[in-house]
């Protein structure tokens, strides 16, 4: 098990050092942060100057290495806009975008999860196909689409709820329903599928033959066999609950991570968006390690053959 | 009908005095209202010299900033007096200025010649650069001392000395007049202090205040709007300054609030949540006018778009190849079609509040394919490839102009290639791909040496990135600056437009921008020719 964590530890750093890498590289070589910042009609001395001031004249190597220097120190470095330190206005936004994401996650998982387990138990009813036909819709609509005709039917032709902002907890209403909504079609086409296939296996029959009751099957044999693949999408979900709302943040105007992230990469503003970078990448290798530990626990098989498992 | 008598009377004068604060304060009914923008500030700051940009220009006047000379915002641009009641010239570099007595700054200091001659001072807006024709500045030890800490960012200092080239110092004569010393002739003084970026700032709140940071998110300024609440990239929150010396401003509070979707915007304003919906596209005044409730405002700006040329592109270097180009585009079609004739074409890059340096004979080149064909083929022109960087709509309908643009390059035989760029360095960077770009141009005062010089001239962005020189537009650029003979000046600035426009085009002007404000027709508001916002006393009632 200890080989097992420490691979993944290691594997884990390289990624996170790949994401720093690449994006120091492709941030800094597809724009000059000073004429974006600045603007395109700034005197050219202001521009030098603020090249001067942000080491922006040196050579991209001798950048790089200053860069990760500071990280190492725990320096994360400040935003090029205002000075401030990245880590802060990153964590600052956090707490707003998690108030969006934990309850559409949460929606996902409530409707997305049930809808999907008696979907496949009711295969070809009418409640099937209607389960299937929103989970296509769902599926398939762009969530700015869907974010819009939410604006236009709650908030411009009803009235109920705002359009935009996050003043209050109306304002999270309709862009949790947005993301909810998008999530909880995939789940729900995921686990149907997971379960139909397991609903087919012989040792399903076989528990049924022996005489147990269909709900004791379903529970005990059907859902920890097809809780694999929902649990690895389940994983991608929590590994974006950081950076995963940037379309609705931005049709919905609120300020979290995710528009955050729009226009600091927009800017150029290189310690704002590797500060994401780092907390999404770091999110998404914990949810993915929390992910293969989950397999074990469903599934034993799987811990039996990774390294340093029981032996 | 209740009946006045002696005891009422004398109650309701005396109730000012005898009622509680906090019940006066219920009786103020004036409105709070929310106005919509795509962005409230690039920088994340409020200060003149950091956020010089046309959404800095709507947030700050004349709400938060202004200056000593101010803009007649709504009766055509000219100036008017502001925080400075007359001024004079003493000779062609000293402008002498009186000031307005009894103004408040937000924390309820009275605005003094001290607090002017910071504002211009060198721990504020200079830093330790000079001025060019007279390269001294103020010693430090003439200097605010303990201003260590303020690390005010260096490109401050470079926008400031490029609005102000030439300014030694600004001189104390009493509390109530200063004196600006210029150190060569200028006659532009007048309208460099009427500029963006000349505002005046409370010099204690300055000192005494914390880091620079904290200081440019709630600047201690004079206007009629003090800075309650700023959350940067979401919201800016003023609230009305009742001791502002131009009488006790209309709304009580105003809230924008940064939507970057027009569409979010649009619907905000139907459903109620927005007052003012900003920065509405030319294709949504339709269906926003549908609503009777609802009404656009706005027009054209003080800014111009244009197209420029690299002319150390091999083709573009015959001025032939240009002129052609300059020649073919029917920029009538391009207001009527995607402007829905909302703009208009301009007399070349100049402004009518010019007033006397505008050239009302002169117009853009006429748009005639017969003699962009006979330039193309006296410039012996085969086809060769002109590449044309290009944004995805940073400036509004950008890419849909340049569609067009290139089809009528296309008709007279021009070979333009579109290149899209993500960015600004990169649609700047100069290697052998830069042919043509597009970018505006504004006059920030009410001089040709607000643009033509500023944006063309031998410091001007065009010939500092590489794209375009001449050596006879530079003299007159020069000559422009620091003539005093208005004639004269007069003649160098046409035979500048004749040069950049005409013989040896550096750019060539499209149509004059303009900016459209959604808002419900119950508000009796009316807009400004520029991105500004008036909500003083006399713009304002609901």
């Amino acid at each position: 098990m200890i080989r097992f964590i420490v691979s993944r530890l290691a594997r884990a750093v390289m990624t996170i050092f790949l994401v720093m890498t690449f994006s120091f590289i492709v941030l800094r070589l597809s724009g000059d942060p000073a004429l974006i910042i600045m603007s395109p009609d700034a005197p050219p001395e202001a521009i030098a100057a603020f090249r001067k001031s942000w080491g922006l004249d040196d050579p991209i190597w001798l950048q790089y290495f200053h860069y990760f220097a500071a990280v190492l120190e725990g320096e994360m470095g400040r935003s090029m806009r205002d000075g401030r330190p990245a880590l802060q206005i990153v964590g600052e936004r956090i707490p707003t975008t998690l108030l969006l994401t934990l309850p559409a996650l949460l929606l996902k998982v409530s409707i997305g999860i049930p809808s999907g387990v008696y979907a496949a138990l009711h295969r070809n009813s009418r409640i099937d196909r209607l389960v299937m036909s929103f989970a296509v819709f769902g599926f398939t609509v762009p969530s700015f689409v869907l974010a819009l005709v939410l604006v236009l039917v709650f908030s411009v032709w009803l009235g109920w709820l705002p359009t935009s902002g996050a003043d209050s907890w109306r304002h999270a209403i309709l862009p949790v329903v947005t993301l909810g909504l998008g999530g909880a079609a995939v789940l729900a086409r995921f686990t149907r599928s997971a379960m139909l296939e397991i609903l087919g296996q012989p040792y399903i029959r076989t528990a049924s033959a022996k005489g147990l009751a269909w709900s004791a099957v379903v529970r005990a044999h059907a859902l920890p066999n097809a809780a694999i693949p929902t649990i690895t999408v389940l994983g991608f979900m929590v590994g974006s609950l950081l950076a995963g709302a940037v379309v609705v943040e931005s049709v919905f105007a609120w300020p979290g991570v995710g528009r955050l992230l729009v226009v600091a990469v927009s800017n150029r503003d290189l310690a704002v968006v590797q500060v994401i970078l780092l907390l999404v990448a770091l999110t998404m290798v914990a949810a993915n390690f929390m992910v293969d530990l989950a397999y074990g626990i469903f599934d034993p098989r799987i811990k039996q053959a990774a390294p340093g498992g029981a032996k | 009908m209740s009946k006045i008598t002696r005891r009422t009377a004398i109650a309701g004068l005396a109730s000012p005095f005898i009622l509680p604060h906090s019940a006066l304060a219920q009786v103020d009914n004036r409105p709070s209202i929310v106005i919509a923008v795509q962005k409230v500030s690039n920088s994340n700051t409020l200060d003149v010299l950091r956020e010089g940009s046309n959404v800095g220009e709507r947030i700050f006047f004349s709400s938060l900033w202004e200056g000593l000379i101010g803009r007649d915002w709504l009766n055509g641009l000219g100036k008017v007096p502001l925080l400075a009641t007359e001024w004079r010239r003493i000779d062609d570099t000293t402008l002498e200025l009186d000031l307005r007595k009894g103004v408040k700054f937000h924390n309820g200091d009275e605005m003094t010649a001290e607090d002017v001659a910071f504002s211009f001072g060198p721990d504020r807006m200079f830093g330790d650069t000079k001025p060019s024709a007279n390269p001294k500045t103020l010693p430090y030890s003439e200097r605010i001392p303990g201003l260590g800490a303020k690390e005010v960012p260096q490109e401050v200092f470079g926008v400031a000395r490029r609005a102000w080239p030439n300014l030694v110092k600004v001189e104390i004569v009493d509390k109530y007049r200063v004196r600006f010393i210029n150190g060569s002739p200028d006659v532009t003084l007048e309208g460099r202090i009427s500029r963006y970026g000349s505002e005046i700032m409370n010099r204690r709140a300055f000192v005494e205040g914390g880091n620079y940071i904290e200081w440019a998110r709630k600047p201690i300024t004079t206007g009629p709007y003090k800075v309650a609440e700023f959350k940067p990239d979401q919201s800016l929150t003023y609230v009305a300054h009742d001791e502002y010396w131009g009488g006790r401003p209309p709304v009580k509070q105003i809230k924008f609030v940064e939507v970057p979707e027009v569409s979010t915007r649009v619907n905000g304003l139907f459903a109620g949540d927005f007052h003012f919906a900003c920065d509405i596209p030319p294709d949504q005044i339709a269906l926003i006018e549908k609503n009777p409730a609802f009404e656009v405002q706005g027009g054209t700006i003080l800014n111009h778009r244009i197209m420029v040329f690299d002319k150390n592109y091999p083709v573009l270097a015959d001025p032939r190849v240009r002129r052609a180009m300059t020649h073919s585009i029917d920029r009538q079609a391009i207001v009527d079609a995607l402007w829905a004739g909302r703009t208009s074409v301009p007399q070349g890059l100049q402004w009518s509040y010019y007033d006397d340096m505008f050239i009302s004979d002169w117009s853009v080149p006429a748009y005639d394919p017969k003699i962009a064909q006979d330039l193309l083929k006296a410039a012996g022109y085969k086809g060769e490839v002109i590449p044309y960087r290009l944004l995805n709509n940073y400036y509004t309908n950008q890419v849909q102009t340049a569609q067009a643009v290139v089809e009528m390059w296309k008709a007279v035989g021009l070979n333009v290639e579109i290149q899209m760029q993500e960015n600004w360095s990169q649609i700047m960077e100069r290697n052998q791909t830069r042919g043509v770009r597009d970018w505006s141009n504004s006059a920030p005062f009410n001089d040709p040496v607000s643009s033509i010089v500023s944006q063309h001239g031998p410091n001007g962005q065009q010939q500092q990135i590489g794209e375009w020189t001449n050596e006879e537009f530079n003299t007159l650029s020069n000559t422009l600056e620091s003539s005093t003979d208005r004639a004269k000046r007069k003649e160098i600035f046409r035979r500048m437009l004749v040069i950049s426009e005409r013989e040896d085009p550096a750019y060539t002007v499209l149509h004059q921008n303009a900016t459209y404000t959604a808002k419900r027709k119950s508000i009796k508001w009316k807009t400004a020719p520029a991105f500004a916002m008036d909500f003083r006393t006399g713009n304002f009632s609901l």
